[in-house]
């Protein structure tokens, strides 16, 4: 196994603990823990492709992850005070006033 | 230019009809009698210098187009236009129809309408209709007057619409005139085929040249509609039920217009007519026969009007015969003899009626010579002038111009002289009846009734014209290109002597007690030969049997449209259509009721709805089932690429 494939493999692993944590979880930081997570995964490919190739592509697509990791975070934050404050709880799988 | 004053000819009735139909200014009785009058009297003063200007020979023929169509060979052309016999025809309609309505303003104040603008306003159109057909110079226009007069005639005679029998008279007048028009229409059409115009200047000579196959059946077509409008046998069964009209109306309907437009209509498509002999044969028997016919009935009537409608049927039988013998210069000529003295008899009918208590039985007008002696001595003279006395009256004069013309027109023409002689001998009979009875003292000694000046002028005028119109019988047959005919001295002496003998005959009937009797026996001759019964069997009643079969089984079909039920007066035509419809129904949309395919549609709609009830399900709210979902989507596009990508 080449180093590129067990990065890919390892980059995949982070996406796929993060999503399970998105579905199993129910605090919404948590949640948003796993997001965090779940990005991280095609983030690691992204540079891992770049180095391979010799590209600064892949570190410049990072630095584009970083920035919507940054941004998600800011508005998954807002959420999260705006639920606390309101609803009196963390719980995601209380907030369902959108489905009507 | 001076050609446009025709078309003004039929305004002021058509104005006076249209001033009293709709009345705006909700005129006072005054009011309504001035507006009749004027719009009466101005077509005779419009018409009469046109006509005499026409017919001094100081004004050609003329034509004056209103409007003209040409589509490819074919030309749709209205106009009215003036020849010697329009001329002649125009100005007796103008004149009696004037006499007629000055008569009608005194005699309809007496007859307990509070509304007269119905009555003047039809008279109106009526006389409107009569100058239009006389003066047209195309089929359009001609057929537009002839039925515009048959609708009239419908209106007037059924004038009184509280009696069943007025409006039962007028219908049946309506519908046996409908028939024949229905044949005069196709007549006017093929003709229209034949020439590809339609001013009669171009029909008439195109229909004397057409080929003899078609131009027999035009000219038989034309000779129907004639028959028809002019109450000939076989269609004659509606002029004396008519009777139940008012007087002026039928004053106005026997002598100058609808009765006489037939006689019109043959004299002006004469040309056709003789062009093709076996049509003029049938002609000039039909006319015979009627003449011939109506005298015998007339024979036998009790009821002067009755009388003098079957009068009319006999004259104008004469004039259908004149045209059959290839005389319709004549026809013309006692055409105008003839609505002189008929408007007189029987407006001075009416007069020595009302004078009597309204009754118009003949028994009824005893000594009427002591209550109206004016009206009496002016249907003297109208009898006289019927009978045709020699040489003093009008009818002389054109009646033997008729029977000379029949007996100079070859072998069958000596059979039609005959039977017009014989006709003759009975118009003398019937003729004098009323007057002898009227003359004869009465049982208890009646007063003298006021005659009204408006009612007794028209009278005095029309009898002048009826004894001595007869000087202007021979110049005016000239004008109108017939040739006066100089029969030899026994055939006048012959005629001369029918009409005496008939004098003679009535004298009999009315003074011999065994002969009066025998008379009012004759109940079948009174009746009309029962050709109305013979008629009601063969036609009436099947097609009532045919309204009650529909109206059975059918019917209960057309009630549940919501009609209701009146079998009896049901129309077969227009119920046979809603038949049909209803069956069509039954047949096609019954099946789908309620429709299949809108069945169909709507469950497939309920189901729409019932499968986004349960899709409704899926959406939880919930954050985290969408993110399993949306890992699953991801899942399943991600295999799926792996898999197209497999080798």
């Amino acid at each position: 196994m080449t180093g590129l494939n067990a990065l890919l493999a390892l980059s995949g692993g982070l996406f796929v603990t993060g999503l399970f944590g998105v579905l199993a979880r129910r605090t919404i930081v948590l949640q948003l823990v796993s997001l965090e997570i779940m990005l991280a995964g095609p983030a690691l490919a992204f540079v891992a492709a770049g180095a391979h190739h010799g590209s600064v592509e892949g570190t410049a697509m990072f630095l584009l992850v970083l920035a919507l990791a940054a941004a998600e975070v800011a508005v998954g934050l807002a959420i999260y005070l705006h639920l606390r404050r309101h609803a009196g709880g963390g719980d995601a799988d209380a907030a369902t006033r959108l489905r009507r | 230019m001076l050609a446009y004053l025709l078309l003004l000819v039929p305004m002021p009735p058509l104005g006076g009809f249209l001033l009293l139909a709709l009345d705006p200014y909700r005129l006072d009785r005054r009011a309504v009698q001035a507006a009749a009058l004027a719009a009466g009297c101005a077509p005779l003063l419009i018409v009469a210098p046109l006509a005499i200007a026409n017919l001094s020979g100081a004004w050609g023929d003329q034509v004056a187009p209103i409007f003209t169509l040409g589509v490819g060979n074919f030309e749709v052309a209205l106009a009215m236009g003036i020849d010697a016999m329009s001329a002649v025809a125009a100005l007796t309609v103008a004149f009696v129809s004037a006499c007629v309505m000055i008569y009608a303003l005194d005699y309809m104040s007496y007859a307990g309408t509070p509304d007269l603008r119905r009555f003047f306003a039809l008279m109106n159109l009526f006389v409107a209709g009569m100058l239009a057909m006389v003066l047209a110079a195309d089929s359009i226009t001609f057929f537009l007057g002839w039925e515009l007069m048959g609708l009239c005639s419908f209106f007037l005679i059924s004038y009184n619409m509280t009696s069943p029998r007025a409006f039962a008279a007028g219908q049946k007048a309506f519908l046996i005139t409908r028939i024949a028009d229905a044949a005069l229409l196709a007549g006017l059409l093929l003709l229209f085929l034949e020439a590809g115009s339609v001013r009669l200047a171009e029909l008439i000579p195109a229909g004397a040249v057409a080929e003899p196959v078609r131009g027999s059946i035009i000219a038989a077509l034309l000779l129907i509609g004639a028959l028809g409008k002019s109450a000939q046998v076989p269609f004659h069964t509606w002029l004396p039920t008519a009777m139940a009209g008012p007087t002026p109306v039928s004053a106005l309907l026997h002598s100058a217009t609808m009765v006489a437009a037939g006689a019109v209509l043959l004299a002006r498509f004469a040309p056709v007519i003789e062009a093709h002999p076996v049509v003029a044969g049938a002609t000039a028997l039909a006319g015979v026969t009627t003449a011939l016919f109506g005298a015998a009935c007339a024979v036998a009537q009790t009821d002067v009007k009755r009388l003098l409608a079957y009068s009319s049927i006999s004259q104008i039988g004469y004039m259908v015969a004149a045209v059959g013998v290839g005389a319709p210069a004549v026809a013309m000529a006692h055409f105008v003899v003839h609505a002189a003295f008929k408007s007189l008899l029987f407006m001075a009918a009416g007069v020595m009626s009302h004078a009597g208590g309204g009754s118009t039985a003949i028994d009824s007008l005893r000594g009427a010579a002591r209550a109206t002696p004016i009206a009496f001595l002016c249907y003297a003279a109208g009898a006289a002038s019927l009978a045709g006395l020699p040489f003093v009256t009008a009818g002389w004069w054109s009646k033997e111009a008729i029977l000379a013309s029949a007996l100079a027109a070859g072998p069958l023409g000596v059979a039609i002289w005959a039977a017009a002689l014989a006709a003759a001998v009975l118009t003398g009979i019937y003729a004098f009846r009323p007057v002898l009875v009227a003359a004869a003292t009465p049982a208890q000694p009646r007063r003298r009734c006021r005659e009204h000046p408006l009612a007794i002028a028209p009278l005095v005028v029309l009898a002048f014209l009826s004894l001595a119109g007869g000087v202007a019988v021979a110049p005016m047959t000239e004008l109108m290109g017939g040739h006066p005919p100089h029969p030899a001295h026994w055939v006048e002496i012959v005629g001369a002597a029918a009409a005496l003998g008939g004098l003679a005959g009535s004298v009999a009937v009315v003074f011999t007690p065994a002969l009066a009797a025998r008379v009012r026996r004759a109940r079948k001759l009174r009746a009309g030969l029962q050709f109305d019964a013979r008629y009601y069997a063969l036609l009436v009643r099947p097609y009532r049997r045919l309204v009650r079969h529909l109206s059975g089984r059918e019917g209960a079909w057309v009630d549940r449209l919501g009609r209701p039920p009146d079998g009896a007066t049901a129309d077969p035509v227009g119920q046979a259509t809603v038949a049909l419809g209803l069956w069509l129904r039954r047949v096609v949309l019954t099946p789908f009721t309620p429709d299949r395919i809108d069945i169909a549609w709507m469950r497939s709609a309920a189901g729409i709805g019932r499968v986004a009830e349960r899709g409704r399900h899926l959406q939880t709210g919930r954050v985290r089932d969408y993110a399993l979902a949306l890992a699953v989507g991801l899942a399943a596009l991600l295999i799926l690429g792996w898999g197209m990508t497999w080798r």
